[in-house]
């Protein structure tokens, strides 16, 4: 099976041909927001950790500016950063694709910068815009999978039915990938018996065991299981899992992809099932995964939710046939069909699976076209790790 | 009649498809739609949430899926809801600042 991407310098192949004006910091996003605005297929990002983020959030920004759905970058810094313009803007140029980068400072305050900014943008945009799809095969496409607004069809219709997808998609020769450290607790089980190896198992235990100290200390409420989640029949952070996990189907899991201060591991080549170490929390866990090569995301939400991202198109399916009714024109998929006994599991994974070969083609999901572009950045506190003794 | 879901036959409890309204029997199938019994809830069970399809004791494991969802704070009688009122996770407790109000 075939669909229809743009290749890059680095080989790697893209489904939307964007290109980023990426803020190292937030104090120089509004600059940012302003050499965007108004321009077509360019997306202002930042991130909020200050401008001495750490190696996670540089990690992120990089894998995020080397994710093949970008053709061209444009840093913008204020200047005096601990994490200056440029030397991520050299990081992301490894790929060979067009990078440019300015300081804020440097030439002279907002007006100069924004000027000069247009302008860049206009010269990148000369030499990417004109970028033709072409046919690649589906073994190039990495898929993200993700639940968030979860209730009990989630568990029972929304994710099994995205899991008979990625069956189809890695039994294709393609790659999938998903990041749920938190919603993995009580599933280890299952997840471990699909380990690779001995040594992919214990990962697995480790990224579970880890996250689940980082979400009980005593003393700290942390609040894991939104209201949605009860209210939506969901009991325990174990049975939300439990469903959770269903949406990586049921092949061998090759690896856990690191993602700590020290590396953010990418999706490797020749397909297959991959966890990431991460977050839960949805646009962030997002950047993650796009940061590790994602090209899409498929969402799965029982209670709904209208978001997106600014780099990776996300499909969104709910298994809830009364928020598929209620919120039709931002769920890409009703598999609400299967509870209600119209369709079977099977029938829905495969219609997931011609709406991502769709959309990698080039068709706009129900978020791009209400024009979502949340963007986010998650780093975990380098002071709790060291706490919690979480070490690598 | 409504439907209640059960996804493995090792578990205890099933997910209603529907409302269910109490005194009314509901029909408890597997995903293959082999019907596992009936069941009659004696009180009424919102859409999405569980109820047991058998005698859950005080202590026991809460089976669904195949695996431990967390273990019953009370005996829980066949039919009746089961759901954070008698119901706590083995792993994490979740924060009491709403979930007290649902029962």
């Amino acid at each position: 099976m075939n669909f229809l991407g743009y290749e890059r310098p680095d080989g790697s192949i893209g489904i939307r041909n964007l290109i980023l004006v990426l803020s190292v910091a937030d104090c120089s996003e509004p600059v940012a927001r302003m050499i965007a605005e108004g321009e077509k297929n360019v997306k202002a990002v930042t991130q909020h950790y200050g401008c001495i983020p750490g190696q996670m959030v540089a990690n992120t920004l990089i894998g995020v500016g080397e994710n093949p759905n970008v053709a061209a970058v444009l840093l913008i810094g204020m200047g005096c950063e601990g994490m200056p313009a440029h030397a991520l803007g050299k990081m992301i140029k490894r790929s060979g694709k067009p990078v440019e980068w300015i300081s804020i400072q440097e030439l002279g305050g907002t007006y100069n910068a924004v000027t000069k900014g247009k302008q860049i943008l206009r010269d990148l945009s000369e030499k990417v815009s004109g970028l033709k799809r072409r046919e690649f095969d589906v073994t190039e496409l990495i898929v993200g999978v993700k639940c968030g607004g979860s209730d009990t069809s989630s568990g029972l219709a929304g994710n099994p039915a995205v899991g008979v997808f990625v069956d189809m998609l890695v039994d294709a020769g393609g790659s999938a990938i998903m990041m749920e450290p938190i919603e993995s607790v009580g599933a280890e089980e299952p997840l471990a018996a699909r380990a690779a190896n001995k040594m992919v198992r214990e990962k697995i235990y480790k990224m579970i065991g880890d996250e689940e100290k980082r979400w009980s200390v005593p003393g700290a409420q942390m609040e894991f299981m939104c209201k949605g989640n009860v209210e939506g029949g969901l009991t325990t952070i174990e049975e939300k899992s439990l469903g959770a996990v269903h949406k990586s189907g049921s092949r061998t899991i090759r690896d856990v992809l690191e993602n700590t201060d020290h590396r953010l591991e990418k999706v490797p080549k020749g397909g297959g099932v991959y966890l990431q170490d991460g977050t839960h929390m949805e646009p962030m866990a997002m950047s993650f995964m796009a940061a590790a090569g994602a090209h899409m995301v498929i969402f799965v939400t029982g209670c709904g939710g209208t978001f997106g991202h600014a780099i990776v198109p996300f499909i969104k399916v709910t298994g809830n046939p009364e928020t598929y009714r209620r919120m039709s024109h931002d769920m890409d998929i009703n598999a609400g069909t299967i509870l209600t006994g119209e369709e079977s599991m099977e029938s829905v994974g495969r219609r997931i699976f011609n709406e991502v070969i769709e959309v990698a083609s080039g068709k706009l999901t129900l978020g791009e076209r209400l024009g979502y572009d949340n963007f986010s950045v998650f780093r975990q506190d380098p002071r709790l790790e060291v706490l919690l003794g979480i070490t690598r | 009649m409504t439907r209640a879901l059960m996804m493995d036959d090792r578990d205890n409890v099933a997910t209603a498809l529907e409302g269910l309204e109490g005194g009314l029997p509901t029909t408890v199938i597997f995903p293959s739609q082999e019907i596992f019994r009936e069941v009659t809830p004696e009180k009424g069970i919102p859409p999405g949430h569980k109820l047991a399809v058998k005698e859950i004791k005080k202590g026991d494991h809460v089976v669904k899926y195949g695996y431990i969802i967390g273990s019953a704070t009370q005996d829980i009688g066949l039919g009746d809801h089961v759901h954070v009122h008698n119901v706590m996770s083995n792993r994490m407790h979740m924060p009491e600042v709403w979930y007290r109000e649902e029962d």
